[in-house]
């Protein structure tokens, strides 16, 4: 062994785990043949024994602890910020959906009625305040003109100035009761009529939408 | 304390990621004279030591993501931490002027006298002590690096190499250079007095 591979491995031979048994062997007999290399590995030895005292004069060495009290009332400020601001997400998030539910609650409730209306009554003049699918008749509320309607016999135009829509359905051969002239041939039709109703109860104009 | 100092790191640090102080505070405790003495060792401040601690568990706290269980332990991660940090102060400071250690409360270092030696062993004692500092702290960091973590730490060459990142034989250099700056500094502080006393 030369003394530069001396200096390299031979000064901490017994710790470096990478040498083989035949390097410690040639560490040994450098040492013991070179004059140089020994006062070096004396003197290193000295050292080691002076970074010895160091270490363990700095052993016990821990950290403040004021440093942990910090570090834990850290912990306790940015944990609670956390859980805020997971608190103040959480609640916008709650909100949000509360709204859409709401949204679509009222969506749905004003669709419903639409589509009823709709369906039962394709005349956009007339909605209906009042519907029983199983009921013959239905109260009505219109717009209507009250010139569309054909004045019973006996009734004055200004009595039907309260008088309310009342949409029904009868028999053909029942509009001869009302006072109006009846085709035999078609009485026990089925149709669709339009009362105007008198406060009183009684019919005092008649609209027929199939004839129009 | 409940069973926190049974559990591993990894899971210490989960609990303290949902917000277990307990177990951040476990964690701190198991850590952080380790990383003080290394530290204290490369900088040679206790001060600079302290906030290098302080700041290495402050980002741990602040960011646990960071740590990843697949590429080490968190002691390891720790120490890399806090090895940046030592290099940054280093770096900032490339000349520490190694202080006398105070306590707390004002007291010396923690220098503990083992055996009820004479005062004048002790005083030669404390002498070789600040030599062997000063000279540590006179050494290139990533010399220093190697020689504190080798001779001090008492790492193996392998943990070393594990801690540093880097192969065993930059180990193996760069402590065979530190020793020969170390012992050249020595021979020059060991000298200094005896020059001065032959001067006066």
């Amino acid at each position: 062994m030369k003394c530069e591979e001396f200096e390299a491995i031979g000064l901490d031979g017994g710790r470096d785990a990478s040498l083989s048994e035949a390097e410690r062997a040639a560490i040994v007999e450098h040492v013991n043949s070179c004059a140089r290399c020994a006062a070096l590995l004396n003197s290193w030895q000295e050292a080691r024994q002076e970074l010895r005292a160091l270490a363990e004069e700095t052993l016990a060495a821990e950290t403040p602890a004021r440093v942990e009290m910090r570090l834990r009332q850290e912990f306790r400020t940015q944990h609670s910020a956390w859980k805020g601001r997971r608190m103040a997400v959480a609640a916008s998030w709650a909100l949000a959906a509360a709204a859409v539910l709401v949204g679509a609650v009222s969506w749905v409730m004003w669709r419903e009625p639409q589509q009823v209306a709709n369906v039962n009554h394709p005349n956009p003049a007339i909605v209906a305040s009042d519907f029983n699918a199983d009921d013959d008749s239905v109260t009505l509320v219109a717009n209507n003109q009250s010139s569309d309607f054909t004045l019973l016999p006996g009734v004055q135009p200004g009595d039907i100035d309260d008088a309310e829509i009342l949409r029904v359905r009868m028999q053909r051969g029942a509009l001869g009761a009302l006072g109006l002239p009846v085709n035999e041939d078609s009485a026990s039709e089925w149709i669709q009529v339009d009362l105007l109703v008198g406060s009183d109860g009684s019919p005092q104009a008649v609209h027929l939408p199939q004839q129009e | 304390m409940r069973i926190v100092d049974q559990e591993s790191d990894d899971v210490l640090l989960r609990q303290a990621a949902k917000g277990d102080e307990e177990a951040f505070t476990f964690l701190y405790r198991r850590h952080q004279a380790a990383l003080y003495r290394f530290a204290l060792r490369m900088t040679g401040n206790a001060w600079a030591a302290e906030e290098i601690v302080q700041d290495v568990f402050m980002t741990l706290m602040r960011d646990p993501r960071k740590y990843d269980a697949t590429r080490g332990t968190v002691g390891g991660f720790l120490y890399g931490v806090a090895r940046n940090r030592v290099m940054k102060h280093l770096e900032r400071l490339p000349r520490e002027v190694p202080l006398e250690e105070k306590n707390e409360d004002g007291t010396g270092p923690g220098i503990v006298l083992q055996d009820p030696a004479t005062p004048a062993s002790w005083a030669e004692k404390r002498e070789r002590v600040d030599r062997v500092r000063a000279a540590v702290l006179d050494l290139p960091a990533e010399f220093r690096e190697a020689i504190v973590l080798c001779e001090l730490e008492e790492m193996s060459y392998e943990e070393a190499a594990q801690a540093i990142g880097c192969p065993i034989g930059t180990i193996r250099s760069r402590l065979h250079r530190g020793r020969a700056l170390l012992m050249a500094r020595l021979e020059i502080l060991r000298d200094s007095p005896r020059r001065a006393s032959v001067a006066q």
